[in-house]
């Protein structure tokens, strides 16, 4: 995504130099915003509506809200189930963000520089799991646990997420991998650098916003993953959105609303965070 | 592309061995298990005498309803595929010729957001909005525009709205990437030789974007019909689909084996969208080549 709007940006500043043709049907061009405005309250009013009623203070569904209270955010953070499961999936999330960051990156590294044959076919594979039916994912993982009798550890749950979300690191290390000129490297090396010095000092900086954006995929894929959990967690030890799908199917107060606001802000202030510390640094080294 | 580059794979191709091995353990023997079970009669480890069987595909197209959840799938996917696309073109057209960035950067927020949100926190957005006393009919409602409130919620209807509003950005996306290609002065120049500009668009941007109206309603599609959470609340346990089925096989009939050989068959389906995908967003970038 990253990649998308940065290479996109000389192209946009050159239209925006070029002679503009004046609309010359304005009404064309007001239905046109008009439509596309309309897509985007489409787009952002359940979000919105999922913060008034985490807000509101009655315990069904009622609109206009006839108030604002912080009842479903109190009795969000002081249930042990909810609790349990927003800490079990944070810790998921991050071994997932681990593994899949570590795979992935060196993965892409192996399929844009190690001369593999048949490349395309390995990242199609690679790239598989995000078309494919991640129930499927699940069930299959599900029936293989079964079979060997291992129970539904941890691990299972965080090999299947990794599996998912690893197809977003494998993207965006390539993509930058694809981007950067290669000259670079063999300047380092004509220089004297040997190539592990190579590696660390050029190529591995200039693909880090790419398996940064990978990491940031990765960790809101997992946190907010729930076909394979679905099959793999066990009662008890259960993700967030398995536990706010159980309650779903027999609740609907605000509670759910409370649970959705604070992961809605635990993916904002990841990507954030992520992007102001991690980010920023690399830019400035660049 | 260049010519010192050798054939052979060097040491850095070793890195691809940690992946290999996760896909082998996680991914490749799992779903040859899940065919494997598919044409058992039971579980090998806990059942004695296993024999090769075909009763579960058979028992799939002998019986009407299991035809009739498989052709619900397709139908839903179908018409929430045909609603994103109609909904993600304009917006994917806007975020690829706004010439502000700061602009562009709003959209791609306004995108982005929603798939920020987890499925299971959108889906209880749309049943908010979408039940009984949800927020349109009491709004509706207190307009006195209706006296009772519309069904909207436990229907294919209210599934397809919530799907599409689940998987438009990723239409979006992919038509905003593919658009971006399109030279603009094309239909620049189409409207300099006196084309209004929904001509132009007709017949200069529409066609140049059609390998993206390919991928992305192929990936739609494909994410569409392997949905769980959304069609399972929104169609309030009511409306059938292949994966909610697959589901139900599992934890409340413990039939593996059927549930491996519905689990096949969708597998099927997608592997077949999987390559037409490839296929399409080969097209995208023999196009980019031909630039």
């Amino acid at each position: 995504m990253q990649t998308t709007a940065s290479s996109s940006l000389p192209v946009a500043q050159q239209a925006a130099s070029m002679p503009v043709p004046g609309p010359t049907r304005p009404y064309g061009r007001y239905l046109y915003l008009a439509v596309n405005i309309a897509i985007l309250i489409f787009l952002l009013a359940p979000i919105a509506i999922v913060v008034v009623f985490a807000l509101n203070p009655t315990p069904f569904i009622q609109f206009p809200p006839v108030g604002v209270s912080l009842r479903w955010f109190e009795k969000f953070f002081a249930s042990r189930d909810f609790m349990h499961a927003l800490w079990f999936s944070l810790e998921v999330a991050v071994l997932t963000t681990v593994s899949a960051t570590m795979l992935g990156a060196s993965a892409a590294l192996a399929l844009a520089r190690g001369n593999l044959p048949g490349t395309r076919l390995i990242v199609a594979t690679m790239l598989s799991p995000l078309m494919l039916p991640a129930i499927l994912t699940g069930l299959a993982l599900f029936q293989t646990y079964v079979l060997l009798d291992v129970g539904r550890p941890t691990w299972g749950l965080v090999a299947g997420h990794t599996l998912v979300t690893l197809p977003y690191v494998v993207r965006t290390t390539l993509a930058v991998l694809h981007n950067f000129d290669t000259r670079l490297e063999e300047a380092a090396q004509n220089l004297g650098a040997s190539p592990l010095r190579t590696f660390f000092e050029v190529t591995l900086p200039l693909i880090k916003p790419g398996v940064l954006a990978g990491a940031i995929f990765a960790f809101i894929v997992s946190f907010d993953q729930f076909p394979v959990s679905l099959f793999l967690v066990s009662p008890g030890n259960e993700t967030l959105p398995v536990t706010l799908f159980n309650y779903l199917k027999f609740d609907l107060d605000g509670t759910i609303g409370a649970a959705s606001v604070v992961s809605i802000v635990l993916a904002f202030v990841v990507v954030i965070g992520l992007d102001r510390t991690v980010g920023l640094r690399s830019y400035v080294k660049l | 592309m260049s010519s010192t580059a050798t054939t052979r794979p060097n040491g850095l191709a070793l890195f691809i061995l940690p992946s290999a091995l996760l896909f082998t353990l996680f991914f490749f023997l799992p779903i040859g298990l899940m065919a494997l079970m598919s044409v058992l009669t039971g579980n090998p480890v806990v059942m004695p005498k296993v024999a090769f069987t075909t009763r579960h595909y058979a028992r799939m197209i002998g019986d009407p309803f299991y035809l009739e959840v498989i052709w619900t799938t397709i139908r839903i996917g179908l018409v929430t595929t045909l609603v994103a696309l109609v909904i993600g073109y304009p917006l994917a057209h806007w975020m690829a010729r706004i010439r502000s960035r700061t602009g562009h950067a709003l959209l791609l927020m306004a995108v982005l957001a929603p798939m920020l949100t987890g499925i299971v926190v959108r889906t209880f957005a749309w049943m908010t909005l979408l039940s009984d006393k949800g927020v349109v009919n009491q709004t509706l409602i207190s307009l006195g525009l209706i006296s009772q409130p519309l069904k909207l919620m436990y229907t294919e209807t209210g599934i397809v709205v919530g799907l599409v509003h689940i998987y438009v950005p990723f239409m979006v996306l992919t038509l905003t990437g593919v658009i971006g290609r399109i030279d603009e002065r094309l239909e620049q120049a189409a409207e300099n030789l006196g084309a209004s500009p929904l001509r132009a668009f007709i017949e200069v941007t529409l066609p140049l974007s059609l390998p993206g109206i390919l991928a992305g309603s192929l990936l739609v599609f494909a994410l569409a019909i392997s949905a769980y959470v959304t069609p399972i609340l929104l169609g309030g346990f009511q409306i059938m689909t292949l994966p909610i089925l697959i589901y139900q096989q599992i934890s409340a009939n413990f039939n593996v084996g059927f549930a491996a050989a519905l689990g096949i068959v969708l597998l099927m389906i997608s592997l077949l969208l999987v390559i037409a995908y490839n296929r399409a967003l080969g097209l995208v970038s023999g196009q980019r080549e031909l630039q």
